[in-house]
This record gives C-alpha cells, structure tokens and sequence, in this order.
C-alpha cells in the first residue's frame, strides 16, 4: 500500500455535472431514476464510443443496523428499506458508475459488486464469511452516527481486514448523517479517527433528493481508491492489469 | 384451558360483529392467532390456510429449531422481523394473480418456448451441483427442474413467494441459508438466486458448493446469455402466463386453472375486449372468493382430506352427505357469473359476465378447458 489518492487527483470529482458526462450516465438512468440491471445486462454505448467496463467485489462491513443494506440499495439507486431487519445470508448488488481518468480523459464504467451480510447469518453459518472474503477489491466499514458502539468498533474491524486480506482498498462511510438529532459521534472525533488510521471517511443519510448527486461522493472515492489500488499493483500509474471489456 | 382439561380442542371463534378468530400451535411452542373482519366457513379456511404459511415461512428463514427451543424470547423477536417482509406478502395479497399460498399449487406461468428453458434449467441445475433449479418471471414459475416439482406443495409455494421479495429488492444475487418447512425444517440449505433481467431470476438450492462468487462468474452468463431474447419474450406476457397462440373465448372474464396431478396452476385475467365494467382487481377478488367458495363447499381438496382434524371438518357438510364427488359447480351474482369444472386431473375456475345465460356456462368452461394448454 502506498497511502490513499489525494480526493479528486486520479478521476475528476463531481463529473457527472459536466455537460461532456451526459452520454454516459444516461446509460444508467432510466426516466429520471436509476436503471436497473440484471446479471444479463449492462449499459450499452453506442459501437462508436468504446468503453471497457472494469469489475470489483466490494464488501460491506459493519455492526447489525448500521444500515449495509440500506447504503448497499443507496448506492444502486433502488428502493432504501424503510424499516430494519437482519439479512439473513448473502445479498449482492450491482452499480454502474461512469468515471473519467483526469490524466488520460479516459472513461471507465466501473461496475461495483456490493457484498452485504447480516452479522447474525456470518456468525451462524460458517461458509458465509469466507465467500464474501474471497477476492474482495475493497471493504466499505460502515458506523452509524446515531450508534456509538459501532464507531468505537471501527478499529477492530479495521484492524482484521487488514490482517486477513492485504491489499485491499479501505473506505469508512458514517451512515444516519441526517438524524443530528440523535447524534452519537461528534465531528472531531471523526477528524481525529480519519488522521489516525488516514482512510476516506465519507458520510451519507437522509431523503435522495439529487439521485446522482447523492451518491457521487462515495462512488467517486471508492473508484478512485481501487484504481489506484490496482496501479499500484500493477507497478506504475500507466494502465493496471487486462481491461474486462463488456462481453453481455 | 377448560375445554382442553375436558379433552376439547377450541380452534377458532367468531365475534358477534362478525369477526373471525382463528389460532393453531405449532410443534407446542408458537400459537399463531389470525383475526379478520369477515367470519363464515370460506374465511375460516383462508385464516388456517394462512397460519400454515406464516409458520412455514418462519420456519423456512430461521429454521425450526430457533422457533421450538427458544432460548431468548427477545432475541428470538428480533430474527422474527427477518420474515416480516415475506408474511407480509402473504398477508396482503395484494399482487394480483398469484394465488398459490390459496390454492397451495405453484403459480406458473407458460412460457411460449418451454422446451429450451427446461434444458437450460436442468443443465445450469447441474452445473450448480444441484438437482433443485427454478426460474421464477413475474413471480411465477416458468420452468423448473423435475426434482423442484417434487418439493411439498408448499415449499414450492414459499420458495417462489421468498424470491419474489428478494427479487423486488433489486439486489443482483443471493446467497440465502433456507429451512424446508417439511423436507428439512432443521437443516438449511443454500438458496442461490440469480436475477438475470429485471424480473426473471433463476434460483437453485445446494449444498456448500458451489460458493456464490464462482456459479455466478462461470455459470450464469454461460447458461442464460444465449437466452436473453427468450427471457424477454416471457417478461413480455406479463400477467397473462399463457402464451400469445392461446386466444380465449370473450366471455372469459377470468381463469384459473389447476392441475391436480402435479399441483401447478396458471390464471389470468382478461381486459379485452373492453364490454365490461370490472376493474383487474376486483376480478381478482372475485376469482379468489369463487375458488374459496367452490373448494370448501363442494371440490374436496386432496390435502384437506389427510390434514388436520379442524380443517377436516371444514370440508363441506354438503360432500359428508353424499357418497359421490360433484363434477361442477355454479354461482350466479349481480356481478358475474362463476363456473368451476372438475375432471381428475384439472380443475376450472372461471368468471363470466352477468349476461352470460347460466345454461351456457357448462359450455364456455368446457371449451376454455380444451382450449388451453394442460400443463401435463
């Protein structure tokens, strides 16, 4: 590892305000909400604009009610479970998310496969946690702003991951942002947790009311993070590893 | 608790208000109470109906152990709410034309190329190390292997119902531990679901392999891409589950047809042509009432009759009367006319309009029976 990207220096942040952005994330828009895709599909650019699609297995970690499966749905745009209950094995969700390459121009789709498990489910049946392990590109820790104990947990967590699986890309999402009302874990204690263990720490909560907007933040960083992970592993800034065009 | 000291069971009772109340034990650990507003015999067999299934579907995502031997009751009531969307389907009923957790036969949906998915299916099954595949469009089931089918009735009910709700989330797969109600209540297996296009998933149940991350990387795209077309075809019959070479006579306004033999059924609701005034959702109701009506007064049902005891009581006294089985059966209201046929191994249920003369009903079923395809 060799620390984490400057925000912004490797994919140009906020792009998908920039008028240029528009052929691409209309890919993945559908009458004004996000586009849904089944396993078969993928956004379709026209033959003459060519675009390889990379993929990545992310995991999300985090105490029972942080809200995994809400940001996992966030995340895709699709309906946000309004009340809460344990997952019960493994679900996985699919993002596609348009990136431009500030040094090249280059664009990307990134398609980001979230990994979520009810904490219950991982510590009853064995085959659950080692299967969400396996070739994992990037764990996203989450807390709850309103849940001190899974704050104080972080370390831990982080700690483990770090231990069982190397190189892969850390981010840490505080979700319930918008219930300051109950607020559990203050700004600075945020700040000081960023500077100890130097990872993104992004925060999210409340109404969707921009439907890009609202998740661009977090899927810009971890895009930006995991492809500087790969640069770094395939040794130079320049391309990393085969691109996976899209074959579907 | 005095009836019981007498060696009476007390199973159910009914307001003066009319209201039901319906309640069962389970395994001598859980009672389940269903209340309704609306009282009478068809209602008492659509609240046991219910009970059955609640307590399935707890079993099929906690297992019966965790509801048996409990060991905290609060915790116990925090998993509970891990099932809460799959009873609430059941409860609400609300989505139109699936009727299977009524009819505890499976909701299908007949695919215009049924033969190229059952291959794919059963191959993508055994590729999966698996002998149990299904592929679930629209909630119904549009091809499963020949070992799904013989599942109880009722797991194959609520396996659909469980992939309903976990497709109506979006999420892309699943890797779901799941209890059998009847086959394995005590040991889980693994449900993998795969959803190939919006709407269209394809589950198999397995043992530890393969792991979730290698079926879908190797298996799904080799299976189900050259299918995408074929897919599409099927989401685009939507809630008519029969295919478009199938046109029925105008004077249906609603169907369902179950077959006895291997417990799947298909209806449908028909809008055209536009001379009548019915909305989809009250033919529906409608179509579920008759069902009700005709099976617990007179077409004894083959589970009922080995069930237990109370719902062995519920069959009508009508039949206890007689010797021989009725064949078809008739109701005649302001809104529409009902008709119901039986033979051995199907049975009718169809909805005309109000103008349809009663002496041809016999008819239209007769026809609209020979008419479709059976399912065999």
């Amino acid at each position: 590892m060799t620390g984490v990207p400057h925000a912004g220096s490797l994919v140009v942040s906020d792009w998908h305000r920039c008028p240029d952005s528009k052929e691409y994330f209309s890919k993945i828009l559908h009458k004004k909400r996000r586009k849904r895709f089944g396993l078969l599909e993928s956004p379709v650019m026209p033959p003459h604009v060519p675009v390889d699609t990379v993929h990545y297995k992310i995991f999300l970690s985090g105490k029972s009610g942080v809200g995994k499966t809400a940001l996992a749905a966030r995340l895709a745009g699709l309906n946000i479970p309004t009340v809460h209950h344990e997952t019960t094995g493994i679900e996985t969700t699919v993002v596609y998310w348009p990136v431009k390459l500030r040094e090249s121009g280059r664009v990307l789709f990134f398609r980001l496969q979230l990994w979520d498990c009810g904490e219950n489910a991982l510590r009853r049946f064995d085959h659950l946690l080692p299967s969400c392990k396996d070739q994992v590109d990037a764990v996203l820790f989450l807390f709850s702003f309103t849940d001190r104990t899974s704050f104080d947990d972080l370390s831990n967590q982080i700690t483990k991951w770090t231990e069982s699986s190397a190189g892969c890309v850390k981010v840490v999402v505080g979700t319930k942002f918008d219930l300051f009302m109950h607020c559990d874990v203050s700004g600075r204690e945020v700040r000081d947790f960023q500077e100890k263990w130097s990872l993104p720490v992004l925060r999210t909560g409340g109404e969707v009311t921009d439907v890009l907007g609202d998740v661009a933040p977090i899927l810009n960083c971890l895009s930006e993070n995991l492809w500087h992970q790969d640069c770094v592993t395939a040794g130079s800034l320049s391309r990393p590893s085969q691109p996976e065009t899209t074959a579907l | 608790m005095f009836g019981g000291g007498q060696g009476a069971v007390l199973s159910s009772c009914e307001t003066e208000a009319g209201g039901g109340v319906v309640w069962r034990v389970f395994q001598d650990s859980v009672m389940l109470i269903a209340v309704s507003r609306g009282g009478g015999k068809e209602e008492q067999v659509r609240l046991r109906r219910l009970l059955e299934n609640v307590w399935s579907c707890m079993v099929l995502v906690l297992g019966q152990d965790e509801l048996v031997h409990v060991k905290n009751v609060e915790r116990l009531k925090k998993e509970l709410r891990s099932c809460f969307s799959l009873i609430d389907l059941l409860l609400e009923e609300k989505l139109e034309g699936i009727l299977g957790s009524l009819t505890h036969c499976a909701d299908s949906l007949l695919p215009p190329n049924a033969s190229v998915l059952q291959e794919t299916v059963d191959g993508f099954a055994r590729a999966a190390d698996s002998e149990f595949g299904c592929l679930i469009v629209h909630g119904r089931i549009a091809s499963a292997t020949e070992k799904w089918w013989r599942l109880a009735p009722q797991e194959v009910i609520l396996l659909s119902a469980f992939v309903r709700s976990l497709s109506s989330s979006g999420s892309a797969s699943c890797d779901y531990p799941v209890f059998l109600p009847q086959g394995s209540p005590t040991v889980a297996h693994r449900l993998l679901r795969f959803q190939l296009l919006p709407g269209a998933d394809v589950c198999v149940l397995c043992g530890p392999t393969p792991p979730l991350h290698e079926a879908e990387a190797q298996l799904v795209g080799r299976f189900w891409s050259p299918l995408v077309e074929t897919l599409r075809e099927c989401l685009a019959l939507g809630e008519r589950c029969l295919p478009g070479s199938v046109t029925l006579r105008p004077d249906v306004l609603a169907l369902l047809l179950i077959n006895r033999e291997t417990r799947r059924s298909v209806c449908c609701v028909q809008m055209f042509p536009h001379h009548h005034t019915l909305s989809k959702t009250r033919r529906w109701e409608l179509l579920r009432s008759f069902y009700t009506f005709s099976t617990s007064r007179y077409f004894s049902q083959e589970e009922a009759a080995c069930g237990p005891p109370e719902e062995r009581a519920l069959v009508g006294d009508f039949l206890q009367g007689f010797s021989h089985q009725p064949q078809q059966c008739y109701l005649v209201t302001e809104e529409c006319k009902s008709f119901g046929l039986q033979t051995p191994q199907h049975q009718l249920f169809l909805l005309s309009p109000p103008d349809v003369p009663t002496f041809a009903l016999r008819t239209v079923a007769t026809q609209t029976l020979l008419l479709l395809p059976l399912m065999n």
